[in-house]
Protein backbone atom coordinates (compact mmCIF):
# COMPACT_ATOMS: atom_id res chain seq x y z
CA UNK A 1 0.00 0.00 0.00
CA UNK A 2 1.21 3.45 -0.92
CA UNK A 3 0.77 6.16 1.69
CA UNK A 4 0.63 9.00 -0.86
CA UNK A 5 -2.24 7.36 -2.72
CA UNK A 6 -4.06 6.74 0.58
CA UNK A 7 -3.60 10.41 1.48
CA UNK A 8 -5.00 11.33 -1.96
CA UNK A 9 -8.18 9.39 -1.21
CA UNK A 10 -8.39 10.91 2.28
CA UNK A 11 -7.99 14.40 0.83
CA UNK A 12 -10.53 13.79 -1.92
CA UNK A 13 -13.31 12.95 0.57
CA UNK A 14 -12.08 15.44 3.14
CA UNK A 15 -12.59 18.27 0.63
CA UNK A 16 -16.13 17.06 0.01
CA UNK A 17 -16.81 16.69 3.74
CA UNK A 18 -15.72 20.29 4.33
CA UNK A 19 -17.80 21.71 1.49
CA UNK A 20 -20.89 19.62 1.03
CA UNK A 21 -23.92 20.75 3.05
CA UNK A 22 -25.14 17.16 2.86
CA UNK A 23 -21.94 15.96 4.55
CA UNK A 24 -22.06 18.66 7.18
CA UNK A 25 -25.67 17.78 7.98
CA UNK A 26 -24.60 14.17 8.56
CA UNK A 27 -21.90 15.34 10.93
CA UNK A 28 -23.88 17.91 12.92
CA UNK A 29 -27.53 18.41 11.99
CA UNK A 30 -28.92 14.86 12.28
CA UNK A 31 -27.04 14.03 15.51
CA UNK A 32 -28.37 17.28 16.99
CA UNK A 33 -31.96 16.48 15.97
CA UNK A 34 -31.66 12.98 17.47
CA UNK A 35 -30.20 14.29 20.70
CA UNK A 36 -32.94 16.89 21.11
CA UNK A 37 -35.79 14.46 20.42
CA UNK A 38 -34.42 11.62 22.52
CA UNK A 39 -33.16 13.90 25.26
CA UNK A 40 -36.54 15.53 25.78
CA UNK A 41 -38.39 12.23 25.43
CA UNK A 42 -36.13 10.51 27.97
CA UNK A 43 -36.49 13.42 30.42
CA UNK A 44 -40.26 13.04 30.24
CA UNK A 45 -40.14 9.22 30.51
CA UNK A 46 -37.82 9.53 33.54
CA UNK A 47 -40.37 11.75 35.27
CA UNK A 48 -42.99 9.02 34.78
CA UNK A 49 -40.90 5.94 35.65
CA UNK A 50 -38.58 4.52 38.29
CA UNK A 51 -35.84 3.23 35.99
CA UNK A 52 -32.59 4.60 37.30
CA UNK A 53 -30.38 6.69 35.00
CA UNK A 54 -32.81 6.32 32.09
CA UNK A 55 -31.86 9.59 30.34
CA UNK A 56 -28.15 8.77 30.66
CA UNK A 57 -28.73 5.26 29.25
CA UNK A 58 -30.73 6.59 26.33
CA UNK A 59 -28.35 9.42 25.51
CA UNK A 60 -25.28 7.18 25.74
CA UNK A 61 -27.07 4.64 23.55
CA UNK A 62 -27.86 7.40 21.11
CA UNK A 63 -24.23 8.54 20.88
CA UNK A 64 -23.13 4.90 20.53
CA UNK A 65 -25.69 4.31 17.80
CA UNK A 66 -24.33 7.36 15.95
CA UNK A 67 -20.97 5.56 15.87
CA UNK A 68 -22.40 2.49 14.15
CA UNK A 69 -24.57 4.54 11.81
CA UNK A 70 -21.66 6.86 10.94
CA UNK A 71 -19.50 3.86 10.04
CA UNK A 72 -22.29 2.23 8.06
CA UNK A 73 -22.80 5.13 5.67
CA UNK A 74 -19.27 6.42 5.13
CA UNK A 75 -17.89 3.90 2.63
CA UNK A 76 -21.06 3.40 0.63
CA UNK A 77 -21.81 7.13 0.38
CA UNK A 78 -18.22 7.81 -0.69
CA UNK A 79 -18.71 5.22 -3.41
CA UNK A 80 -21.97 6.85 -4.44
CA UNK A 81 -20.21 10.20 -4.69
CA UNK A 82 -18.02 8.73 -7.42
CA UNK A 83 -21.18 7.72 -9.31
CA UNK A 84 -22.80 11.13 -8.86
CA UNK A 85 -19.63 12.94 -9.98
CA UNK A 86 -19.02 10.55 -12.92
CA UNK A 87 -15.55 10.00 -11.52
CA UNK A 88 -15.46 6.23 -11.07
CA UNK A 89 -13.59 5.49 -14.30
CA UNK A 90 -11.18 8.39 -13.68
CA UNK A 91 -10.47 7.10 -10.19
CA UNK A 92 -9.92 3.44 -11.01
CA UNK A 93 -7.89 4.12 -14.15
CA UNK A 94 -5.14 5.52 -11.92
CA UNK A 95 -2.55 3.40 -10.05
CA UNK A 96 -4.82 3.52 -7.00
CA UNK A 97 -5.52 0.07 -5.54
CA UNK A 98 -8.88 -0.85 -4.08
CA UNK A 99 -7.19 -1.56 -0.74
CA UNK A 100 -5.72 1.98 -0.74
CA UNK A 101 -9.11 3.46 -1.57
CA UNK A 102 -10.61 1.57 1.38
CA UNK A 103 -7.78 2.59 3.72
CA UNK A 104 -8.16 6.28 2.80
CA UNK A 105 -11.90 6.18 3.35
CA UNK A 106 -11.66 4.35 6.68
CA UNK A 107 -9.15 6.92 7.89
CA UNK A 108 -11.52 9.76 7.06
CA UNK A 109 -14.47 7.84 8.48
CA UNK A 110 -12.58 7.55 11.77
CA UNK A 111 -11.86 11.30 11.82
CA UNK A 112 -15.51 12.12 11.08
CA UNK A 113 -16.51 9.77 13.87
CA UNK A 114 -14.34 11.65 16.37
CA UNK A 115 -16.02 14.89 15.31
CA UNK A 116 -19.54 13.43 15.64
CA UNK A 117 -18.84 11.92 19.07
CA UNK A 118 -17.22 15.08 20.39
CA UNK A 119 -20.03 17.27 19.08
CA UNK A 120 -22.73 14.92 20.39
CA UNK A 121 -21.13 14.58 23.82
CA UNK A 122 -20.82 18.37 24.20
CA UNK A 123 -24.43 18.95 23.11
CA UNK A 124 -25.73 16.29 25.53
CA UNK A 125 -23.71 17.81 28.37
CA UNK A 126 -24.76 21.39 27.62
CA UNK A 127 -28.46 20.70 27.02
CA UNK A 128 -29.14 17.88 29.47
CA UNK A 129 -26.20 18.01 31.92
CA UNK A 130 -25.41 14.36 31.19
CA UNK A 131 -21.92 12.96 30.71
CA UNK A 132 -21.95 10.15 28.16
CA UNK A 133 -18.39 9.29 29.18
CA UNK A 134 -19.77 7.95 32.46
CA UNK A 135 -18.96 4.50 31.09
CA UNK A 136 -15.32 5.58 31.55
CA UNK A 137 -12.44 4.02 29.65
CA UNK A 138 -14.82 1.36 28.28
CA UNK A 139 -16.03 4.01 25.88
CA UNK A 140 -13.01 3.45 23.63
CA UNK A 141 -13.21 -0.33 23.09
CA UNK A 142 -17.00 -0.08 22.82
CA UNK A 143 -16.71 2.65 20.21
CA UNK A 144 -14.09 0.62 18.31
CA UNK A 145 -16.37 -2.40 18.22
CA UNK A 146 -19.35 -0.34 17.09
CA UNK A 147 -17.54 1.39 14.26
CA UNK A 148 -16.06 -1.88 13.00
CA UNK A 149 -19.56 -3.30 12.71
CA UNK A 150 -20.66 -0.09 10.98
CA UNK A 151 -17.86 -0.54 8.45
CA UNK A 152 -18.81 -4.18 7.91
CA UNK A 153 -22.37 -3.06 7.13
CA UNK A 154 -21.07 -0.35 4.85
CA UNK A 155 -18.99 -2.85 2.87
CA UNK A 156 -22.10 -5.00 2.49
CA UNK A 157 -24.22 -2.14 1.15
CA UNK A 158 -21.29 -1.05 -1.04
CA UNK A 159 -21.17 -4.57 -2.46
CA UNK A 160 -24.76 -4.17 -3.63
CA UNK A 161 -24.20 -0.64 -4.89
CA UNK A 162 -21.03 -1.41 -6.84
CA UNK A 163 -22.88 -4.09 -8.78
CA UNK A 164 -26.47 -2.85 -9.11
CA UNK A 165 -25.68 0.88 -9.07
CA UNK A 166 -28.13 3.70 -8.42
CA UNK A 167 -31.22 1.52 -8.09
CA UNK A 168 -30.01 0.14 -4.75
CA UNK A 169 -28.36 3.30 -3.42
CA UNK A 170 -30.94 3.58 -0.59
CA UNK A 171 -29.12 0.67 1.11
CA UNK A 172 -26.31 3.09 1.94
CA UNK A 173 -28.57 4.78 4.51
CA UNK A 174 -30.91 1.88 5.28
CA UNK A 175 -28.60 -0.95 6.16
CA UNK A 176 -27.80 0.06 9.74
CA UNK A 177 -31.49 0.55 10.53
CA UNK A 178 -32.26 -2.99 9.38
CA UNK A 179 -30.12 -4.19 12.30
CA UNK A 180 -31.07 -1.46 14.79
CA UNK A 181 -34.20 -3.17 16.24
CA UNK A 182 -32.18 -6.37 16.86
CA UNK A 183 -29.24 -4.53 18.42
CA UNK A 184 -31.26 -3.55 21.52
CA UNK A 185 -29.95 -0.02 21.28
CA UNK A 186 -32.44 1.72 23.56
CA UNK A 187 -33.94 -1.23 25.45
CA UNK A 188 -32.71 -4.46 27.08
CA UNK A 189 -32.63 -7.52 24.86
CA UNK A 190 -35.22 -9.26 27.05
CA UNK A 191 -37.90 -6.98 25.53
CA UNK A 192 -37.43 -8.71 22.16
CA UNK A 193 -39.39 -11.85 21.25
CA UNK A 194 -37.42 -15.07 21.50
CA UNK A 195 -36.76 -15.46 17.75
CA UNK A 196 -35.49 -11.87 17.60
CA UNK A 197 -33.23 -12.48 20.59
CA UNK A 198 -31.50 -15.29 18.66
CA UNK A 199 -30.72 -12.85 15.87
CA UNK A 200 -29.73 -10.17 18.37
CA UNK A 201 -27.11 -12.38 20.05
CA UNK A 202 -25.49 -12.86 16.63
CA UNK A 203 -24.86 -9.12 16.32
CA UNK A 204 -21.77 -7.51 17.87
CA UNK A 205 -23.73 -4.35 18.61
CA UNK A 206 -26.11 -6.14 21.01
CA UNK A 207 -23.21 -7.05 23.34
CA UNK A 208 -22.00 -3.45 23.35
CA UNK A 209 -25.39 -1.93 24.15
CA UNK A 210 -26.06 -4.56 26.84
CA UNK A 211 -22.57 -3.91 28.22
CA UNK A 212 -23.12 -0.16 28.20
CA UNK A 213 -26.30 -0.53 30.25
CA UNK A 214 -24.53 -2.91 32.63
CA UNK A 215 -21.77 -0.37 33.31
CA UNK A 216 -24.25 2.44 33.95
CA UNK A 217 -26.36 0.22 36.20
CA UNK A 218 -23.66 -1.66 38.11
CA UNK A 219 -20.37 0.05 37.29
CA UNK A 220 -18.90 -3.28 36.14
CA UNK A 221 -17.30 -3.68 32.73
CA UNK A 222 -18.51 -6.92 31.10
CA UNK A 223 -15.30 -8.15 29.51
CA UNK A 224 -16.87 -11.25 28.02
CA UNK A 225 -19.43 -9.12 26.14
CA UNK A 226 -16.67 -7.03 24.65
CA UNK A 227 -14.60 -10.00 23.49
CA UNK A 228 -17.59 -11.78 21.94
CA UNK A 229 -18.47 -8.55 20.17
CA UNK A 230 -14.95 -8.14 18.80
CA UNK A 231 -14.82 -11.78 17.72
CA UNK A 232 -18.07 -11.41 15.78
CA UNK A 233 -16.78 -8.14 14.31
CA UNK A 234 -13.65 -9.78 12.94
CA UNK A 235 -15.76 -12.46 11.28
CA UNK A 236 -18.29 -10.00 9.81
CA UNK A 237 -15.67 -7.53 8.66
CA UNK A 238 -13.66 -10.23 6.89
CA UNK A 239 -16.82 -11.61 5.25
CA UNK A 240 -18.01 -8.16 4.14
CA UNK A 241 -14.55 -7.29 2.75
CA UNK A 242 -14.47 -10.56 0.84
CA UNK A 243 -17.98 -9.94 -0.53
CA UNK A 244 -17.04 -6.39 -1.55
CA UNK A 245 -13.85 -7.54 -3.32
CA UNK A 246 -15.81 -10.28 -5.08
CA UNK A 247 -18.55 -7.88 -6.21
CA UNK A 248 -15.98 -5.29 -7.32
CA UNK A 249 -14.32 -7.85 -9.58
CA UNK A 250 -17.73 -9.03 -10.76
CA UNK A 251 -18.71 -5.49 -11.70
CA UNK A 252 -15.47 -5.07 -13.66
CA UNK A 253 -16.82 -7.76 -15.96
CA UNK A 254 -19.69 -5.44 -16.83
CA UNK A 255 -17.55 -2.31 -16.69
CA UNK A 256 -17.36 0.52 -14.20
CA UNK A 257 -18.41 3.07 -16.82
CA UNK A 258 -21.98 1.75 -16.83
CA UNK A 259 -22.41 2.94 -13.23
CA UNK A 260 -21.75 6.61 -14.02
CA UNK B 1 17.07 1.98 -33.56
CA UNK B 2 13.98 -0.20 -33.32
CA UNK B 3 11.26 1.35 -31.21
CA UNK B 4 9.82 -0.79 -28.44
CA UNK B 5 6.16 -1.64 -28.07
CA UNK B 6 4.68 0.37 -25.24
CA UNK B 7 1.41 -1.49 -25.61
CA UNK B 8 0.80 -4.86 -27.17
CA UNK B 9 -2.70 -6.28 -27.51
CA UNK B 10 -3.20 -9.89 -28.59
CA UNK B 11 -6.56 -11.50 -29.43
CA UNK B 12 -8.39 -9.20 -27.05
CA UNK B 13 -12.01 -10.25 -26.72
CA UNK B 14 -14.96 -9.01 -24.71
CA UNK B 15 -18.17 -11.01 -24.56
CA UNK B 16 -21.11 -9.72 -22.52
CA UNK B 17 -23.69 -12.08 -21.07
CA UNK B 18 -23.88 -15.85 -21.00
CA UNK B 19 -27.41 -16.77 -22.11
CA UNK B 20 -27.39 -14.44 -25.11
CA UNK B 21 -23.70 -13.69 -25.56
CA UNK B 22 -22.85 -10.43 -27.29
CA UNK B 23 -19.33 -10.07 -28.70
CA UNK B 24 -18.39 -6.41 -28.24
CA UNK B 25 -14.72 -6.86 -29.13
CA UNK B 26 -13.66 -9.82 -31.19
CA UNK B 27 -10.04 -11.03 -31.03
CA UNK B 28 -8.36 -7.76 -31.89
CA UNK B 29 -4.56 -7.50 -31.96
CA UNK B 30 -2.43 -4.41 -32.37
CA UNK B 31 0.73 -2.74 -31.06
CA UNK B 32 1.38 0.81 -29.98
CA UNK B 33 5.02 1.72 -30.45
CA UNK B 34 7.05 4.24 -28.51
CA UNK B 35 6.25 7.72 -29.83
CA UNK B 36 3.40 6.53 -32.02
CA UNK B 37 -0.02 8.18 -32.27
CA UNK B 38 -2.56 5.53 -33.15
CA UNK B 39 -6.13 6.34 -34.12
CA UNK B 40 -8.85 3.94 -33.05
CA UNK B 41 -11.84 4.63 -35.26
CA UNK B 42 -15.16 3.10 -36.11
CA UNK B 43 -18.89 3.76 -36.15
CA UNK B 44 -20.89 3.97 -32.92
CA UNK B 45 -21.00 0.59 -31.19
CA UNK B 46 -17.94 -0.72 -33.03
CA UNK B 47 -16.05 -1.42 -29.77
CA UNK B 48 -13.73 1.60 -29.43
CA UNK B 49 -14.75 2.65 -25.92
CA UNK B 50 -14.98 -0.98 -24.79
CA UNK B 51 -11.40 -1.47 -25.96
CA UNK B 52 -10.21 1.63 -24.10
CA UNK B 53 -12.03 0.57 -20.93
CA UNK B 54 -10.30 -2.82 -21.10
CA UNK B 55 -6.94 -1.12 -21.62
CA UNK B 56 -7.61 0.90 -18.45
CA UNK B 57 -8.69 -2.11 -16.41
CA UNK B 58 -12.11 -0.62 -15.62
CA UNK B 59 -13.62 -3.42 -17.69
CA UNK B 60 -12.22 -6.93 -17.54
CA UNK B 61 -11.60 -8.75 -20.81
CA UNK B 62 -12.99 -12.19 -21.59
CA UNK B 63 -9.83 -13.46 -23.26
CA UNK B 64 -6.62 -12.29 -24.86
CA UNK B 65 -3.62 -10.47 -23.45
CA UNK B 66 -2.67 -6.85 -22.83
CA UNK B 67 0.99 -6.03 -22.29
CA UNK B 68 2.18 -2.56 -21.28
CA UNK B 69 5.95 -2.13 -21.50
CA UNK B 70 6.19 -5.92 -21.68
CA UNK B 71 4.28 -6.39 -18.43
CA UNK B 72 1.03 -8.26 -18.21
CA UNK B 73 -2.06 -6.16 -17.51
CA UNK B 74 -4.05 -6.23 -15.25
CA UNK B 75 -1.64 -8.41 -13.23
CA UNK B 76 0.74 -5.46 -12.78
CA UNK B 77 -2.12 -2.97 -12.88
CA UNK B 78 -0.95 -0.42 -10.33
CA UNK B 79 2.68 -0.45 -11.50
CA UNK B 80 1.72 -0.16 -15.17
CA UNK B 81 -0.90 2.56 -14.69
CA UNK B 82 1.79 4.74 -13.11
CA UNK B 83 2.86 5.44 -16.70
CA UNK B 84 -0.54 5.36 -18.37
CA UNK B 85 -3.14 8.09 -18.26
CA UNK B 86 -6.58 8.71 -19.65
CA UNK B 87 -8.88 11.52 -20.70
CA UNK B 88 -12.40 11.38 -22.01
CA UNK B 89 -15.14 13.85 -22.78
CA UNK B 90 -17.61 11.44 -21.23
CA UNK B 91 -16.33 11.46 -17.67
CA UNK B 92 -16.28 14.33 -15.20
CA UNK B 93 -14.68 15.24 -11.90
CA UNK B 94 -16.09 15.90 -8.40
CA UNK B 95 -17.90 19.17 -9.04
CA UNK B 96 -17.72 20.52 -5.48
CA UNK B 97 -13.93 20.43 -5.55
CA UNK B 98 -11.87 23.13 -7.23
CA UNK B 99 -9.64 22.48 -10.23
CA UNK B 100 -6.57 22.52 -8.01
CA UNK B 101 -8.08 20.21 -5.38
CA UNK B 102 -8.99 17.68 -8.05
CA UNK B 103 -5.53 17.81 -9.60
CA UNK B 104 -3.94 17.58 -6.14
CA UNK B 105 -5.80 14.31 -5.45
CA UNK B 106 -4.94 12.87 -8.86
CA UNK B 107 -1.32 13.93 -8.36
CA UNK B 108 -1.18 11.97 -5.11
CA UNK B 109 -2.62 8.87 -6.83
CA UNK B 110 0.41 9.06 -9.14
CA UNK B 111 2.81 9.80 -6.28
CA UNK B 112 3.26 13.50 -7.16
CA UNK B 113 3.39 15.87 -4.19
CA UNK B 114 4.17 19.21 -5.78
CA UNK B 115 1.53 19.58 -8.43
CA UNK B 116 1.62 23.33 -9.13
CA UNK B 117 4.89 23.31 -11.06
CA UNK B 118 3.51 20.54 -13.26
CA UNK B 119 -0.09 21.66 -13.70
CA UNK B 120 0.26 25.46 -14.04
CA UNK B 121 1.99 25.44 -17.47
CA UNK B 122 -0.64 23.03 -18.78
CA UNK B 123 -3.55 24.98 -17.30
CA UNK B 124 -2.11 28.10 -18.94
CA UNK B 125 -1.63 26.32 -22.26
CA UNK B 126 -5.27 25.25 -22.28
CA UNK B 127 -6.49 28.67 -21.17
CA UNK B 128 -7.89 27.68 -17.77
CA UNK B 129 -5.20 28.87 -15.35
CA UNK B 130 -7.60 31.56 -14.11
CA UNK B 131 -10.00 28.74 -13.11
CA UNK B 132 -7.45 27.03 -10.88
CA UNK B 133 -9.30 27.90 -7.68
CA UNK B 134 -12.81 27.63 -9.13
CA UNK B 135 -15.08 24.66 -8.47
CA UNK B 136 -15.65 22.26 -11.35
CA UNK B 137 -19.35 23.17 -11.23
CA UNK B 138 -18.48 26.65 -12.53
CA UNK B 139 -16.61 25.34 -15.58
CA UNK B 140 -18.12 24.96 -19.04
CA UNK B 141 -18.14 21.58 -20.81
CA UNK B 142 -15.23 22.70 -22.98
CA UNK B 143 -13.22 23.81 -19.95
CA UNK B 144 -13.82 20.45 -18.23
CA UNK B 145 -12.61 18.68 -21.38
CA UNK B 146 -9.44 20.78 -21.31
CA UNK B 147 -8.99 20.05 -17.62
CA UNK B 148 -9.23 16.35 -18.41
CA UNK B 149 -6.31 16.79 -20.78
CA UNK B 150 -4.31 18.56 -18.06
CA UNK B 151 -5.12 15.64 -15.75
CA UNK B 152 -3.92 13.18 -18.38
CA UNK B 153 -0.63 14.92 -19.15
CA UNK B 154 0.69 16.36 -15.87
CA UNK B 155 1.60 12.91 -14.53
CA UNK B 156 4.38 12.39 -17.11
CA UNK B 157 2.74 9.41 -18.82
CA UNK B 158 4.36 7.18 -21.42
CA UNK B 159 1.02 6.10 -22.85
CA UNK B 160 -2.08 8.28 -23.02
CA UNK B 161 -5.49 6.91 -23.91
CA UNK B 162 -7.77 9.63 -25.24
CA UNK B 163 -11.45 8.92 -25.83
CA UNK B 164 -12.77 11.69 -28.08
CA UNK B 165 -10.75 14.38 -26.28
CA UNK B 166 -11.87 17.20 -28.56
CA UNK B 167 -15.58 16.31 -28.84
CA UNK B 168 -16.86 19.36 -26.98
CA UNK B 169 -14.20 21.85 -28.07
CA UNK B 170 -14.38 24.78 -30.48
CA UNK B 171 -12.41 24.33 -33.72
CA UNK B 172 -9.61 26.66 -32.57
CA UNK B 173 -9.18 24.81 -29.28
CA UNK B 174 -9.36 21.43 -31.08
CA UNK B 175 -6.53 22.60 -33.33
CA UNK B 176 -4.60 23.75 -30.26
CA UNK B 177 -5.07 20.33 -28.65
CA UNK B 178 -3.80 18.58 -31.80
CA UNK B 179 -0.74 20.85 -31.89
CA UNK B 180 -0.16 20.13 -28.21
CA UNK B 181 -0.35 16.36 -28.74
CA UNK B 182 2.19 16.50 -31.56
CA UNK B 183 4.52 18.70 -29.49
CA UNK B 184 4.25 16.46 -26.44
CA UNK B 185 5.01 13.40 -28.54
CA UNK B 186 8.10 15.13 -29.95
CA UNK B 187 9.21 16.40 -26.53
CA UNK B 188 8.67 13.25 -24.45
CA UNK B 189 8.32 10.41 -26.93
CA UNK B 190 5.02 9.33 -25.43
CA UNK B 191 2.53 7.18 -27.29
CA UNK B 192 -1.12 8.06 -27.76
CA UNK B 193 -4.16 5.95 -28.52
CA UNK B 194 -6.77 8.30 -29.86
CA UNK B 195 -10.45 7.91 -30.68
CA UNK B 196 -12.34 10.64 -32.48
CA UNK B 197 -15.16 11.22 -34.91
CA UNK B 198 -13.30 14.16 -36.43
CA UNK B 199 -11.57 12.48 -39.36
CA UNK B 200 -9.64 15.59 -40.38
CA UNK B 201 -8.07 15.68 -36.94
CA UNK B 202 -7.21 11.98 -37.09
CA UNK B 203 -5.60 12.38 -40.53
CA UNK B 204 -3.56 15.27 -39.19
CA UNK B 205 -2.11 13.73 -36.06
CA UNK B 206 -2.28 9.93 -36.30
CA UNK B 207 0.65 7.95 -37.68
CA UNK B 208 -1.55 4.95 -38.11
CA UNK B 209 -5.24 4.18 -37.93
CA UNK B 210 -7.16 1.11 -36.87
CA UNK B 211 -10.75 0.79 -38.01
CA UNK B 212 -13.11 -1.26 -35.89
CA UNK B 213 -16.42 -2.57 -37.11
CA UNK B 214 -18.67 -4.88 -35.10
CA UNK B 215 -15.80 -5.41 -32.67
CA UNK B 216 -13.31 -6.52 -35.33
CA UNK B 217 -10.37 -4.74 -36.89
CA UNK B 218 -11.27 -4.19 -40.54
CA UNK B 219 -8.32 -1.98 -41.44
CA UNK B 220 -4.92 -1.07 -40.01
CA UNK B 221 -2.94 1.38 -42.13
CA UNK B 222 -1.75 4.95 -42.62
CA UNK B 223 -4.67 7.43 -42.77
CA UNK B 224 -3.67 8.40 -46.33
CA UNK B 225 -3.59 4.80 -47.56
CA UNK B 226 -6.97 4.02 -46.02
CA UNK B 227 -8.56 6.99 -47.73
CA UNK B 228 -7.07 6.04 -51.07
CA UNK B 229 -7.91 2.38 -50.69
CA UNK B 230 -11.62 2.81 -51.20
CA UNK B 231 -12.33 6.18 -52.69
CA UNK B 232 -11.61 7.88 -55.99
CA UNK B 233 -10.98 11.56 -56.48
CA UNK B 234 -14.11 13.63 -56.80
CA UNK B 235 -14.41 15.99 -59.78
CA UNK B 236 -17.23 18.49 -59.26
CA UNK B 237 -18.41 20.57 -62.19
CA UNK B 238 -21.17 23.21 -62.43
CA UNK B 239 -22.57 22.67 -65.89
CA UNK B 240 -23.98 25.53 -68.00
CA UNK B 241 -24.68 23.50 -71.15
CA UNK B 242 -24.33 19.80 -72.09
CA UNK B 243 -25.31 17.88 -68.95
CA UNK B 244 -26.84 15.08 -71.02
CA UNK B 245 -23.69 14.74 -73.14
CA UNK B 246 -21.56 14.70 -70.00
CA UNK B 247 -23.64 11.95 -68.42
CA UNK B 248 -23.39 9.92 -71.61
CA UNK B 249 -19.61 10.42 -71.62
CA UNK B 250 -19.33 9.33 -67.99
CA UNK B 251 -21.44 6.23 -68.63
CA UNK B 252 -19.40 5.38 -71.70
CA UNK B 253 -16.19 5.52 -69.63
CA UNK B 254 -17.77 3.64 -66.68
CA UNK B 255 -17.34 6.60 -64.35
CA UNK B 256 -19.63 6.81 -61.31
CA UNK B 257 -21.45 10.14 -60.96
CA UNK B 258 -24.04 11.98 -58.89
CA UNK B 259 -26.12 14.83 -60.26
CA UNK B 260 -27.53 17.56 -58.07
CA UNK B 261 -29.34 20.19 -60.14
CA UNK B 262 -26.59 21.78 -62.33
CA UNK B 263 -23.75 20.22 -60.34
CA UNK B 264 -22.29 16.87 -61.22
CA UNK B 265 -19.83 14.96 -59.04
CA UNK B 266 -17.73 12.37 -60.89
CA UNK B 267 -15.67 9.74 -59.06
CA UNK B 268 -12.50 8.75 -60.91
CA UNK B 269 -8.81 8.05 -60.45
CA UNK B 270 -6.41 10.95 -60.10
CA UNK B 271 -4.61 9.98 -63.36
CA UNK B 272 -7.86 9.99 -65.37
CA UNK B 273 -8.78 13.60 -64.52
CA UNK B 274 -6.73 15.45 -67.23
CA UNK B 275 -7.96 13.11 -70.00
CA UNK B 276 -11.55 13.41 -68.85
CA UNK B 277 -11.39 17.24 -68.76
CA UNK B 278 -9.91 17.14 -72.27
CA UNK B 279 -12.81 14.94 -73.45
CA UNK B 280 -15.31 17.39 -71.95
CA UNK B 281 -13.69 20.22 -73.91
CA UNK B 282 -13.90 18.22 -77.13
CA UNK B 283 -17.65 17.64 -76.56
CA UNK B 284 -18.17 21.42 -76.16
CA UNK B 285 -19.63 20.98 -72.70
CA UNK B 286 -19.67 24.35 -70.92
CA UNK B 287 -19.05 24.62 -67.20
CA UNK B 288 -18.55 27.56 -64.84
CA UNK B 289 -16.64 26.00 -61.99
CA UNK B 290 -14.43 22.97 -61.42
CA UNK B 291 -13.44 21.49 -58.10
CA UNK B 292 -11.19 18.49 -57.41
CA UNK B 293 -11.57 16.82 -54.01
CA UNK B 294 -8.95 14.39 -52.72
CA UNK B 295 -10.23 11.21 -51.06
CA UNK B 296 -10.32 11.61 -47.27
CA UNK B 297 -10.66 9.49 -44.19
CA UNK B 298 -14.19 10.86 -43.98
CA UNK B 299 -14.99 9.06 -47.24
CA UNK B 300 -13.57 5.84 -45.84
CA UNK B 301 -15.61 6.24 -42.66
CA UNK B 302 -18.84 6.92 -44.57
CA UNK B 303 -18.22 3.94 -46.84
CA UNK B 304 -17.70 1.75 -43.79
CA UNK B 305 -20.92 2.97 -42.19
CA UNK B 306 -22.81 2.41 -45.47
CA UNK B 307 -21.59 -1.17 -45.61
CA UNK B 308 -23.05 -1.66 -42.15
CA UNK B 309 -26.46 -0.48 -43.38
Amino acid sequence: MNWLRISGVFLRYFYVACKGLHQLSDLFYWPLVDILIWGLASAWIQSQSHVENLPLMLMTALIFWQITWRGSVDISVSLLQEFWHRNLVNLFSTPLKISEWIAGMLLLSFCKLLITISFGAVVVYVLFALNVFTVGWAFLPFAASLIIFGWALSFLSSSLIIYWGHKVEMFAWMIAFIFAPFSAVFYPIEILPYWAQIIAWCLPTTYIFQGMRAIIATGTFPFHYFWISMGLNVIYLLISLAVFSFMFEKTRKKGLARLE
Amino acid sequence: MKKQNYLSVQNLTKIYGKKKPFVAVDEISFDLKEGEILGLLGPNGSGKTTTIQMLLGTLSHTSGTILYFGKEFPRYRSEVLQSVSFASTYTSLPYILTVRENLKCFGLYYGIRDIDTKTDPLLERFGILDKKYSPISSLSAGQITRLMLVKAFFTNPKVVLLDEPTASLDPDMSAEVCTFLLEERKRTGLSILFTSHKMEEVSEICDRVIFLKNGKIVADDLPKNLARSISSYQLRLTIVDGMKRLIALAEKQNITYKVDNRVIALFLDEKEIPNFLHAIMQQNIAYTSVQIKEPSLDDYFIKLAEKKK
